[in-house]
């Protein structure tokens, strides 16, 4: 299930780009999720694990992956216990985090109101504890808090 | 400063193009649309200058500010346009809004968060997209795009 804990949290990883360039591992690069994720956002091809082509950008290394990529890949593989900026991502990850979710608890914090989508899905609102399942219902809580 | 600044920054692969009109610029938008690389390259520029291969056109100078030492640098940086990446925590607290106040300099902010400390106009939020001018080209060309507009 997705966890979110609304505005700032005490320990929270607020830039988690900047962790990913440092913590990262070849073998989450080269994982067939991370693959996916990589080409739905960042529109690039995993190569090997040093080398992501883009089409804007030529021959990159996950260094220069969008953050919000760098991220849903710390959603997915990290087991640190950290728990990461979803604002970094972009709307467009949205869905990422709902399936990384599906197969292992997850929490992150957010700091905007990210647009899941209709729904339905379940994300627990940690603040408050209320679980939440589709847009009207997300709406009606992010924004007492963000 | 007054007025609005055409930038123009390039390489061999990316072309931006757009204009800073007011104090403060919000960009925000999707991952991967090219908000950060525009920031690289013009931080790459004001480091490197010519010698980067990057083209930088403005009539002001265009510096990135990060990191713990935001505010001494802030205190020697004057009539420029300072671009700020997204998750720099420090643009979220008052003491940042203060210095924003008084400054002689624009700056145009990355973040997705909401900046209750700071008055900007809905106006001045911007996404990133490539341009349809010059779609097909080798080169991308980006542009500005207001998101409340």
């Amino acid at each position: 299930m997705l966890k979110v804990y609304l505005g700032d949290m005490e320990g929270e990883v607020y830039n988690p780009p900047v962790y990913f360039d440092n913590q990262y591992e070849d073998e989450w690069i080269t994982d067939e999720f991370a693959e996916k994720m990589i080409s739905d956002i960042d529109k690039s091809t995993v190569v090997s694990p040093h080398i992501i082509e883009s089409p804007f950008l030529g021959a990159i290394t996950p260094k220069e992956l969008s953050g919000g990529v760098k991220t849903l890949i710390l959603m997915k593989y990290d087991d640190s216990g950290n728990i990461f900026n979803a604002t970094a991502c972009g709307d467009n990850c949205a869905k990422w985090i709902l399936k990384i979710a599906e197969s292992k608890d997850l929490t992150v914090t957010l700091h905007h109101g990210m647009r899941f989508g209709e729904g339905p899905y379940e994300i627990m609102i940690m603040n408050t504890g209320k679980i939440v399942h589709n847009r009207q219902e997300w709406l009606d809580v992010v924004f007492d808090y963000v | 400063m007054k007025g609005a600044y055409e930038l123009t920054v390039q390489n061999k692969r990316i072309h931006y193009q757009f204009t800073i009109k007011r104090n403060i610029t919000v960009i925000r938008g999707d991952s991967a649309t090219g908000k950060t690389t525009l920031l690289e390259m013009i931080e790459t520029y004001s480091q490197n200058g010519i010698s980067s291969g990057i083209d930088l056109k403005c009539t002001v100078p265009c510096i990135v500010l990060h990191g713990g030492d935001w505010k001494q640098r802030l205190s020697y940086t004057h009539n420029s346009i300072v671009f700020i990446d997204e998750c720099n925590d420090f643009i979220r607290r008052e003491e940042f809004a203060s210095e924003v106040k008084r400054s002689d300099n624009y700056f145009v902010i990355v973040t997705r968060d909401d900046l209750p400390n700071l008055s900007y106009s809905v106006e001045e939020i911007y996404g990133i997209r490539m341009s349809k001018q010059y779609a097909g080209l080798k080169k991308t060309y980006n542009e500005f795009y207001q998101i409340y507009g």
